[in-house]
């Protein structure tokens, strides 16, 4: 099985490194970007399996992105994690709206990250499987 | 008078015995029996009847003379009361005069006295009427002087009082709008106010308090610009017949409410302090997190062994060390700003060497600057610029100046550092120029307030909003110098200090 790409998205140069080196050695591919505009353009080309943003960044916020994202066919069904140092920041009706799959509130572990991403993408395959099992039986 | 009335009396008493003896003599005349034996009895007895008749006469004249004299006597008596009230009347030497007068003089002697009382009540009275206008008086000029605004109403809503702050703030004439109902006196935009108010008099309760925001309509301000304001509005029920607040308490529903007291504080200031501050908690912990997660990250994959090689390893650390000094500068920024607004920092000014300083500073700001890709253009070298200065504090200056220079430039700009000694002025001028991203017109004499961030800059990169003012503090209050900026936005900004040249001293470094 191809190994599952994420992109990186954070203004701290320090933060996208760590989670690259942390993902790498657990065999995904990683693609980083340091603003919302920049992420987005990558997002739209290398049509990632999961995106990992930081919430406040300059020019466009991680919730901006997600917006973005949402309205755009190719990315619409790409999941999101927020990393942000405001927990209060997003409301779950909005978290919900969005379909952000997770908030993690900064400082935050590496590991917890990768288990987060983990599960996440799981879920996805399960569901995409079990979707791909329907249509067969169908067939 | 008296004379005229006496010889009345006798002239009547002479003609009326007059008659009667000729009525007498006609019938003694007249031939009959009965005026013989008449004429006989008076021959015998005339000179009887004349001495009784003239002892008759002076009687009576005796006894006129008698009551006119009393008469007289009482006229007198009246005349001299009407005349001087409070005297006494003489006695007369009439016994019956006499009892009357004592009598009078008794009832005058009480009355005297009774009035002397209703005199002294009358001035006691006036004098409470007085005090108690003044104390309204004061009362008024004390709820006038209040610079909170304070409107008292009616049980039917009406105005019964409001002071010059009230009138000013819904902008009415607080003398000739006595006694209109309150709901035509305040604007429609306001009328929340009128509802709270009516509300609470209607419920009686005690005590009511809201936060009421409105916009501002002064006389002299268009609206414009008027800006919002918030009230703090506590509206107190008048109880019919309790003006003590010593009978504070539950209070009884069934008692009546004569009217309401509304008092409105401006707390605009206060609510913009304490936004001020939130937004300022709420950016220190964002500032503080971002280097904290750093190193929480890094430390974390250091122990879980995800550094794979030395040369990583290494790196990770340095992160840890390079966002723990971070960390630190960004506390010393928070604890010095707070220790200089509240004057307990120690200053420590000796002769100090500005290009040394710049030139420590610039190794410090360097590594970031490389990391952007921004290129630092040093100074050139000058023989004399110390200043009289504490060393900490104005590397700080210029390590905020550098860093912010290097914060909003975009990668591949320039950040240049310039000193420059005006011995005629008797000043060092130090100014750091980018090619950032600038500061809009509008928004430049802003740059030094304490959390003001430029918009185009928040969104450019973070910041707490207290470098510059920190900056500021230091060289202006601190030093006795003077902070400059000049900026165009997309072509850069330049930021500058003046200190006062330290003049023949020893250079200490």
């Amino acid at each position: 099985m191809a190994s599952k790409k994420v992109l990186v998205v954070d203004d701290e140069i320090h933060i996208v490194h760590v989670v690259a080196i942390k993902l790498r050695n657990n065999g995904y591919e990683v693609v980083t970007a340091s603003d919302g505009a920049e992420a987005f353009e990558i997002a739209c080309e290398e049509k990632p399996d999961l995106i990992v943003a930081d919430y406040q960044m300059p020019f466009m916020s991680g919730l901006e992105l997600v917006q973005k994202l949402r309205s755009s066919e190719a990315t619409r069904d790409i999941p999101v994690i927020l990393l942000t140092a405001r927990s209060f920041a997003i409301e779950d009706k909005q978290k919900e709206d969005l379909g952000i799959s997770q908030c993690l509130s900064k400082p935050f572990s590496p590991k917890e990250l990768l288990e987060n991403i983990e599960d996440i993408l799981y879920q996805r395959d399960l569901v995409g499987h079990s979707a791909d099992i329907s249509r067969s039986l169908d067939s | 008078m008296r004379v005229g009335r006496n010889l009345y009396a006798i002239v009547t008493g002479i003609v009326l015995s007059c008659l009667l003896i000729g009525g007498l003599s006609e019938w003694q005349y007249s031939g009959a029996e009965e005026g013989w034996r008449f004429a006989n009895f008076m021959q015998r007895w005339g000179p009887v009847a004349l001495l009784c008749y003239i002892v008759v006469a002076v009687g009576v004249i005796w006894l006129g003379w008698c009551c006119l004299r009393l008469a007289g006597t009482i006229t007198s008596m009246a005349k001299h009361l009407k005349q001087d009230k409070s005297a006494h009347i003489k006695p007369y030497g009439n016994a019956v005069i006499n009892v009357l007068s004592e009598a009078v003089n008794e009832r005058l002697d009480s009355y005297t006295h009774y009035i002397a009382q209703l005199e002294k009540q009358i001035k006691d009275l006036q004098i409470q009427i007085q005090l108690s206008q003044r104390r309204g008086k004061n009362t008024e000029a004390i709820i006038y002087s209040i610079r909170d605004a304070v409107i008292v109403v009616d049980e039917f809503d009406r105005l019964l009082m409001a002071n010059e702050a009230a009138g000013r703030l819904f902008n009415f004439d607080i003398t000739s709008s006595q006694h209109k109902p309150i709901g035509e006196l305040v604007d429609p935009d306001k009328s929340e106010f009128v509802d709270i108010l009516c509300h609470s008099r209607q419920s009686k309760a005690r005590a009511t308090r809201k936060e009421i925001g409105f916009l501002k309509a002064c006389p002299e301000q268009s609206r414009r610009d008027a800006e919002p304001k918030t009230y703090d509005c506590i509206i107190s029920c008048v109880y019919e017949g309790s003006p003590n607040a010593k009978e504070w308490g539950p209070h009884d529903q069934s008692q009546r409410v004569c009217g309401a007291v509304a008092v409105l504080h401006d707390i605009t200031r206060e609510k913009q302090i304490q936004q001020a501050k939130t937004d300022f908690v709420s950016h220190v912990s964002h500032e503080l997190k971002t280097p904290l997660a750093s190193i929480t990250a890094y430390s974390e994959m250091l122990a879980d062994g995800e550094a794979n090689d030395e040369k990583t390893i290494k790196e990770f650390c340095s992160v840890i060390q390079s966002q723990a000094k971070r960390l630190n500068r960004l506390i010393e920024d928070i604890l010095n700003i707070s220790r200089i607004e509240s004057g307990m920092v120690k200053v420590e000014k000796k002769p100090v060497s500005l290009t040394i300083l710049i030139e420590e500073q610039l190794q410090m700001i360097k590594s970031a600057a490389s990391e952007k890709n921004i290129e630092i253009i040093g100074q050139k070298p000058i023989v004399f610029d110390q200043v009289y200065a504490d060393k900490d504090m104005i590397s700080q200056v210029i390590v905020n100046l550098l860093s912010n220079a290097v914060k909003y430039t975009p990668a591949g700009g320039k950040v240049m550092i310039e000193t420059e000694v005006d011995e005629t002025a008797n000043l060092v001028r130090v100014s750091v120029t980018d090619t950032g991203v600038g500061i809009p017109e509008n928004e430049i004499e802003h740059v030094f307030d304490k959390f003001y961030r430029v918009d185009a800059r928040k969104k450019y990169a973070k910041g707490t909003g207290l470098g510059l003012n920190l900056v500021k503090q230091i060289v202006e209050k601190v030093h006795d110098g003077r902070v400059s900026v000049t900026s165009k936005v997309g072509i850069g900004s330049t930021f500058g200090f003046e200190l006062p040249l330290a003049m023949g001293e020893t250079v200490q470094v």
